[in-house]
Order: C-alpha cells, then structure tokens, then sequence
C-alpha cells in the first residue's frame, strides 16, 4: 500500500469520513472536522500507523497534504 | 405592546427604506477572497429560505435546525427560519454523533440545514430522530431522495418574495442555544424576538460603534457571540462588518485586521493566548494600524493577556462577560470605564447583578459567592427547551443563579473566580464533563470513566479524563488514540481530553456520584481533604 492510500485510510479513520479523498493541496479547510485539537489525533494516528515520530516542532509546520506526505516520506527513507 | 420580527428589524426594514443596495458585510472566504454582501442579498435569500419552509409546512414555533460551518447561507437560513415564526437552532458544525442526537432529539426539530459532507452524521442518527422530516443540502443540485433534499433546487422553485408579519409579540419564540450542564444531557436556552433590543441597546452601549468604524466578530454563529454580536447587533444597526469563513489562523487574522482596517475587534482570550505564541516580529503589521479596541469574551481574561493584547495592539482590550442563557452583554468594561485588568467590569444599564452566598442571602464586598442577576432583562432566556424542571433550578425567586463564583470590589467592579458546577470551560466552549464520560463508557475497552476540568495556561480549562480499565484490557498509545477519535467525532473535537490518565478506580460517594474535586487534587498533587463521603 502507497503513502497516499494508506494516509487516506488514517484520514478517514480519525475524521470518521470514508468519502475523504487525499490531495496534495487539501488543507483543513477542506476537511470539516480537522482543526488544532483532532489534528492531534491525525498526528498521533499518522505516527501508529507509520511507525514514525514527529519532532514538536513538525507537527504545525505542514501547509498542506501534500507536505505532510512528503514528511512521511523522508522519516521512511531515513529509518529504511 | 408589539414589536418586530428579529428578521424585519435586521433586514426587511432597510430594504423598505431603499438602503437594500447598502453593502453591510464583507465575506472573507478561507482562501481569502472577498464577497461584498448588501440587505438585500440576505433579505432575498432568506424570502427563498422562508419560502421553501413553508412549502415544507414549516410553521410557528417549529424547530429548524442550521448544521453548517460559518457561511453566508448560514445567515440567510436564520433570517428565513424567524420569516415563518419557526425557531431557528444553530449547532457548531463540529459536533458528533452522539452530541447532535442530544441536541435534535430534545429539541425535535422538523427539518435540518446542512452540507454534503455532514450528511452522513445525521443519517447515522436519523432513526431516533422520528420528527425530522427532512435534510436540507445547501451544496448539491439534485434531491437525494423524499428525505435528503437539494436547498439550492428547492429554492429555486420558489418566489424571491415573502409576505410575513412584521410585528409580533415580544415573547414569540426567535432561537434555541444549546449549553452543556454538569449533568445529563445538554440544555437548550430558548430565546424571544423581544431579546433584539437588549442586544441592540448592550451594542451600542459597550462596542460603541461609530459610523466610520469597521467591526469584525470572530465568534461562530453557533456561538450565542456569533448570533447576537456577529449577526443580529451588526445588521441591526448599519454596523459595517466583516466576517471570516475560516478558522483560527494567526497569519490569515492578522492579514485580515490589516487589509480590512478594521477599527472594533471582538474576539476570545483563547484566540488571544494562541496569538501570544507568535513570533512578534508577525504584529508590526497591525501595531500601527486603524485598530481602535479589542472585545473579549468567554473566558476570564486575565492580566497577562490584557498586558499583552494592549502593548501589541496599541489599543484598549476590554473584557466582557454573559452566558448563553442572558442572550447579551450583562457586565462589562467599555470605554468611559477605567480598566481594571482581571476584572470582568460593571453591569451594564438596566442589570442589576449581586454576589449571593449559598441560601442565597448577599455577600459582603470582597468576599466570594454566587453571581446572580435580577431577573426580568429582555434578552433572557424563556425556558430551558422541554427541560422546565432545570430551568426552575436556575431561579431562588426573582434571582437567576449564574453558576458562576465571583465577587464584587469596593469600587462596584465584578471579579470572575470559577464555576460553581463541574462544566468545564474550555477555548470559551462549556462541555458538560457528563457528555465525555458516556462517550468513553461507549468504548467496550473502557470499565468506567471521569472527566474534570484544570487550569491551562492556553485553553483556560483542559479535559482531563480518567479511566478504569477492565483486567484483560492493556492500555497503550493505539487505546488512547481510540478513545480520543472516538470522543472527537461522537461529541465534539473541543471535548478531547487533553490527558486520559489510567487509574483503578473512580472516587465516588455512597449514592454513586463521581467526587470530581477528589479527582483534580489527585491530579494536581494536592490534599484531597474530606473524603469520608467515599464509597
């Protein structure tokens, strides 16, 4: 499974919304329940199911999907 | 003696006297685009609006529930609902499941205002709902069926006129505000159309508006805030105002309060706290701006965020305070009022507030007790929406117990201390710690629950939860994320607990109530004093 389809099924999960459809310019004004606090559970969720971890200073730094991918991104390449 | 329909008063009105055309609000969309909107778009939509209702048999006194982000429609849908002499009830668009099953099911409501994509939490709840009868999609073009109906086509089959009596009784029904209590379910203050004049007169006393002013509202509709001081005052008064569809986003409010030079902010000490932790290089942009004043309600706002807000803003932050239930502005700073910073200000004309102890007699100056406040003001609230026996618990005669501790100082000036209930106010959101613990009790994983409240420097109270796991259950960081999901979409995304802390028992007394007090003692290290009420 791709980041892309296995970020999406993170998304739906935490946002209780399996018509979520992940793109790189999606931000949380295109997603109704995504503000500061279940951006949280995003994290966390994003972390379980990556088996990454996100430094503190990350986790309000993504403008959008498609940076967040590419964050996961490189954390797999590094721990490969 | 008769008045106006709230809708007549803020929009019909103008249009009669050729002030249609007058552009009143500026919508400023989440990608930062602009809509210029005058009295007459929302008086034509929400003729449409009315129309529609009517043609769906809505009629007086009927509920209507609005589910929708902050919108221009949202406003339309409002003004329509109060053309048919319907109660209108906005609900944050943020709410679970289980919080809007709460909330639709006490109230009944017939038909329910919505978009596409939160659709599919009122299907999940629409069979304990037997009185709606329809959902009304603001984006789609077509009927999903007789019960999921396009709002655009069916408005689009009506005329662009509504005949409706302008006058009605004061006490004719206008809108429900949902509030979260200690205990059981969530509470629905009921509102008059006669509350507008209190809104409107608390308006011009406090915000002072001028005619040149530019005024920006940051609070949600769904917010009593939103309604009275972001729809109703504004539109009511020719108050040039501007709204933000997104969310809190410190470079986008900032860019706003710049481009739009705005004069008279009215915002929240969370949103000011969240500010704080800017970089301050981020305000030179707006110091030196055409900001005059700031507002701030919902939360006490304390010294540190008043210091600040006045030497970042170069201008005056002016704390304010009323509930849900008092429907406008009760005590309050202003200017003509000297600022002590803490301090919540002074009753407004026409309110009469006092400190009370617990059997209700007057506490002396300086000492701490119940903020009570004389019944009788307009913008009261009616009843507590099919939960009469609630309502009468609020009253000892003609006092209406706030639920909130303060005191008075030598100077007349009120200081805000506490709840005197378990309602935790967290971001300047009240959530009944009651809601959270059933949802987490829903979890098969979860044996028992308690939820409180504890100071945070952010978010002025934080949830803490506590929970009992049952012997073959481990709890580990994919548990956690469970319950907090599962809170966040059952209830709400601001009653997520900040920390659920694993414990082996709840504290309760011998009839079985959480002693919640036992709980925060716990959590802050302290003494938990008398416990030989414990089971």
């Amino acid at each position: 499974m791709g980041i892309t389809e296995k970020l999406t099924e993170v998304f739906r999960e935490v946002f209780d919304d399996e018509t979520i459809n992940l793109h790189e310019k999606m931000t949380a004004d295109n997603v109704d329940a995504w503000d500061s606090l279940s951006h949280v559970n995003l994290m966390i969720a994003i972390e379980l199911a990556f088996d990454i971890e996100f430094k503190q200073n990350e986790i309000q730094s993504f403008a959008n999907v498609g940076e967040l991918e590419k964050c996961i991104n490189e954390k797999l390449i590094i721990k490969e | 003696m008769k008045i106006h329909n709230i809708a007549y008063t803020c929009l019909t009105q103008f249009c009669e006297k050729d002030l249609g055309e007058k552009p009143i609000l500026q919508w400023i969309h989440k990608d930062l685009s602009e809509t210029s909107f005058t009295y007459s778009d929302f008086e034509t939509e929400s003729n449409k609006i009315a129309n529609v209702l009517e043609s769906l048999e809505i009629n007086n006194e009927d509920i209507v529930t609005i589910f929708l982000p902050r919108s221009p429609l949202l406003i339309s849908s409002y003004f329509g609902i109060l053309k048919r002499q319907a109660i209108s009830c906005i609900l944050f668009s943020s709410l679970g499941e289980d919080a809007l099953l709460d909330r639709l099911s006490n109230s009944q409501s017939k038909i329910l205002i919505t978009k596409n994509s939160l659709v599919r939490k009122i299907l999940a709840i629409k069979e304990d709902l037997p009185d709606l009868k329809a959902i009304l999609v603001v984006d789609i073009d077509e009927h999903k069926d007789h019960f999921v109906l396009s709002l655009n086509k069916l408005m689009g089959e009506v005329e662009s006129i509504h005949k409706y009596p302008h006058q009605l009784d004061p006490e004719t029904p206008a809108f429900l505000q949902y509030t979260s209590g200690s205990t059981g379910k969530p509470k629905g203050a009921l509102h008059v159309h006669g509350a507008i004049q209190d809104i409107i007169q608390s308006f011009k006393e406090i915000i002072q508006l001028a005619h040149d002013d530019t005024y920006w509202c940051t609070a949600d509709p769904a917010w009593i805030t939103g309604l009275s001081y972001g729809i109703i005052a504004p539109l009511s008064t020719t108050a040039a105002s501007i709204q933000f569809g997104g969310n809190y986003n410190a470079d986008h409010w900032l860019k706003i309060l710049k481009d739009k030079n705005v004069t008279v902010w009215y915002t929240a000490p969370t949103a000011l706290r969240m500010l704080m932790q800017e970089d301050e290089k981020k305000f030179d942009v707006v110091r030196s701006n055409s900001l005059k004043r700031i507002y701030s309600v919902g939360e006490p706002l304390n010294p540190e965020i008043y210091h600040w807000g006045k030497k970042t803003f170069g201008t005056e932050v002016y704390d304010n305070w009323w509930q849900s239930e008092t429907g406008s502005i009760m005590i309050a700073n202003h200017p003509g009022l000297a600022v002590k910073p803490g301090s919540m200000g002074k009753p407004r004309s026409g309110i009469d507030a006092f400190i009370m102890d617990d059997d209700m007699k007057p506490r002396p100056v300086g000492l701490q007790g119940h903020l009570t406040l004389h019944r009788g003001w307009r913008s009261m609230f009616r009843t507590y929406y099919h939960k009469e026996d609630a309502y009468a618990e609020k009253f000892h005669d003609s006092i209406y117990i706030t639920g909130d501790l303060a005191y008075q100082d030598e100077d007349g000036y009120f200081w805000y201390v506490s709840r005197s209930d378990d309602v935790i106010n967290t971001a300047g959101h009240l959530v009944g710690p009651f809601e959270v613990e059933s949802a987490l009790l829903e979890i098969d994983e979860i044996g028992d629950a308690a939820v409180i409240g504890v100071d945070d420097p952010l978010l002025h109270k934080k949830i803490i939860a506590f929970v009992v796991l049952p012997n073959d259950v481990i709890w580990d960081r994919t548990l956690e994320l469970k319950c907090r999901i599962y809170i966040s979409n059952k209830v709400s995304t601001v009653a997520t607990p900040s920390e659920i802390i694993v414990t082996d028992k709840i504290p309760k007394n011998q009839s079985g109530k959480i002693l919640r007090r036992v709980l925060r003692a716990v959590y802050e290290g302290e003494d938990p004093g008398d416990i030989s009420t414990m089971e």
